[in-house]
């Protein structure tokens, strides 16, 4: 196997700072969350999965689709500009998982463009996990601790030092000049327990369409949204015009995209005021079948990676795995 | 849609040709798209919908009223009732707009060829069924009697009024109004459109009914249509919902596992059925 060591790897990333945008995970006070970096001093090198997900880099909370200028008589449209080409650091492979995820739904025809630009040029050099957080489950939706899928170069610490595997022609190119040191024997498996938070069948899901259970679950939910911001998979949105600036005959707009949530009161709610959702029991209900039924049925995958963060931040202590293992029983 | 290949989010600019008042609130806008290329990639079935954007305020869709051909522009029947369509009200001819689709499927009218064709339409609802009704009076030979019933809250509510008299001397087809209440001056009947719907009883053979309407107004639609003998496969629907992007990624306008935008709007009741979610 080929390794890097510790100063090798700050030397490496050193490099790619001045070559194009680093994101990598910091301390963001209490919060561990991919930003930016300007010096591999901000870098956290030992972290556990980071506390917000690495979807905002390639669906942003807010994001100009179109500038708009609307003059007299006159409209033009401009696309955003986006040329970058950011290598992140420490990706967690539920992260990548859940891009792939993403990919499914925001790639398909018609391609979402700004997700599909940032997706095409971003490259991903991926951390296994070392420890699970006690919500971690990715195991039981397919995900392993150390799983390199979707990266362009993984990275395994070792007692010293990181085991490095480039996985894509991008990931070689990254790798180019770097000095790796030829180490004898394979890139050490950690051995993770079997997942055991059970993933019902979709007949059970349509089965226990109405049960009770939501009801109750329903009870404590706030509506606050957190599940969804939080969450790897989640991609709901809003369009909406904000004003840019008045200048001489012409006022510019922006058009953005910000990330929404099903979880929201008139979510579903159409012109008239008719809401086809109006309890919280039917929009959390929709969360959960969303993940587990819908998205399955419509674009392949199950919407979960198992990352726990719902699980972490929900103020009311909503658990994914006790729904799942309440559908199951 | 949007602009084809490179940005769905896109719309087409287009200019207000023509502004009609059709009810109380309720305007007909008539676009025509700026670039002849476009106009002509722009096109379009009897019950699709498309994105109109008030630039500064946003985007909303709304069914396609027109019918491709009919004067080139593309038209669509909109009732103020919030912030988009209010800034929609507000603009002149001249006006630039942004025009994003078509989008969803549309209603088979090939399958429709030799029925007797029932129509619903509930107030605005009335809007995407126009285009179907000015199709099948274009090809009045490929389709039988045609029942139009059409209601609206209040007389002053009623669209597409001007067109009355065209659909009611077109032969084999008739034409019968309701209000839920009157107002001054009119001498119709009053009442809902499912007690409309039972005194016209129209014969469910060889007939398929297509509705659209509030979603209150469906539900209970379809349960005297299906008195009258409609089996699901004969009642089409076409559904609303609140949609950021019309092409199935802003997740907002699902039942259950379908979109309204990739899927519908057009449904059949047996469809609707199936749905593990009401749309109501």
């Amino acid at each position: 196997m080929k390794v890097l060591s510790a100063e090798g790897l700050r030397a490496w990333l050193t490099t790619l700072i001045a070559r194009g945008p680093l994101i990598a995970p910091v301390a963001d006070g209490p919060v561990v969350r991919y930003r930016r970096v300007r010096s591999t001093d901000d870098i956290l090198f030992e972290f556990g999965r980071p506390d917000l997900p690495l979807k905002e880099f390639f669906f942003p909370p807010t994001e100009a689709l179109l500038h708009i200028w609307q003059g007299e008589g006159e409209v033009q449209l401009t696309e955003p500009a986006w040329d970058e080409e950011p290598v992140i650091f420490g990706a967690r492979p539920c992260d990548v998982r859940a891009l792939e995820v993403l990919d499914t739904l925001l790639l398909a025809e018609p391609t979402d463009l700004y997700y599909a630009r940032r997706r095409e040029r971003t490259a991903l050099v991926g951390i296994s996990c070392q420890d699970l957080r006690p919500e971690c489950f990715c195991a039981s939706v397919g995900v392993t601790p150390d799983d390199p899928s979707g990266m362009d170069v993984m990275l395994t610490p070792l007692d010293e030092g990181y085991a490095i595997v480039p996985l894509t022609e991008r990931g070689e190119r990254l790798l180019e000049g770097v000095p790796l040191t030829e180490v004898e024997g394979e890139v050490p498996r950690k051995s993770w327990p079997d997942g055991d938070v059970p993933l019902p069948p979709q007949a059970v899901w349509a089965e226990r369409f109405e049960d009770p259970y939501w009801s109750r679950l329903a009870d404590r939910c706030l509506s606050c949204r957190l599940c969804a911001y939080v969450c790897p998979t989640c991609r709901c949105f809003d369009v909406r015009d904000y004003s840019g600036g008045i200048e001489p005959g012409a006022e510019r707009f922006e058009r953005l995209r910000c990330w929404d949530s099903c979880m929201a009161v008139n979510y579903r709610t159409i012109a008239g005021g008719h809401n086809p959702r109006p309890t919280k029991m039917d929009r959390l209900r929709n969360r959960f079948y969303c993940k587990f039924l819908y998205y399955p049925a419509d674009f392949g995958p199950v919407a979960c990676v198992g990352c726990g963060r719902c699980i972490t931040h929900c103020p009311v202590n909503v658990d994914i795995t006790e729904v799942l293992s309440e559908m199951e029983a | 849609m949007g602009n084809g290949k490179t940005n769905p989010y896109r719309p087409y600019l287009g200019t207000v040709v023509g502004i009609k008042d059709l009810a109380t609130n309720i305007k007909l806008f008539q676009i025509r798209l700026n670039d002849p290329a476009e106009r002509e990639a722009f096109v379009y079935r009897p019950g699709q919908f498309a994105f109109v954007s008030a630039f500064g305020v946003g985007e909303a869709p709304f069914g396609i009223t027109s019918v491709m051909g009919h004067g080139g522009t593309v038209d669509f029947a909109i009732n103020r009732v919030g912030t988009v369509t209010g800034a929609l009200h507000a603009l002149r001819t001249g006006d630039v707009v942004g025009v994003r689709g078509p989008m969803g499927n549309w209603f088979p009218l090939e399958e429709f060829r030799g029925k007797d064709v029932v129509f619903l339409g509930g107030g605005i609802g009335g809007a995407p069924l126009r285009p179907v009704i000015t199709t099948m009076l274009d090809h009045r030979e490929e389709y039988g009697e045609l029942t139009i019933l059409w209601a609206a809250r209040l007389p002053s509510l009623l669209i597409f009024t001007e067109e009355y008299d065209t659909w009611r001397s077109a032969p084999r087809a008739e034409l019968h109004l309701t209000v839920d209440e009157a107002e001054e001056g009119w001498a119709g009947k009053v009442g809902l459109i499912t007690q409309l719907l039972a005194q016209v009883a129209p014969s469910s053979e060889n007939a398929v009914a297509i509705v659209c309407g509030p979603p209150i107004m469906i539900h209970f639609t379809i349960l005297e249509l299906r008195k009258l003998g409609f089996t699901s496969e004969q009642i089409v629907v076409t559904l609303e919902a609140k949609m950021k992007c019309g092409i199935g990624k802003c997740g907002r306008c699902n039942i259950g596992e379908k979109y309204v935008c990739l899927h519908g709007p057009v449904f059949t009741h047996a469809e609707i059925a199936g749905f593990l979610e009401s749309f109501l």
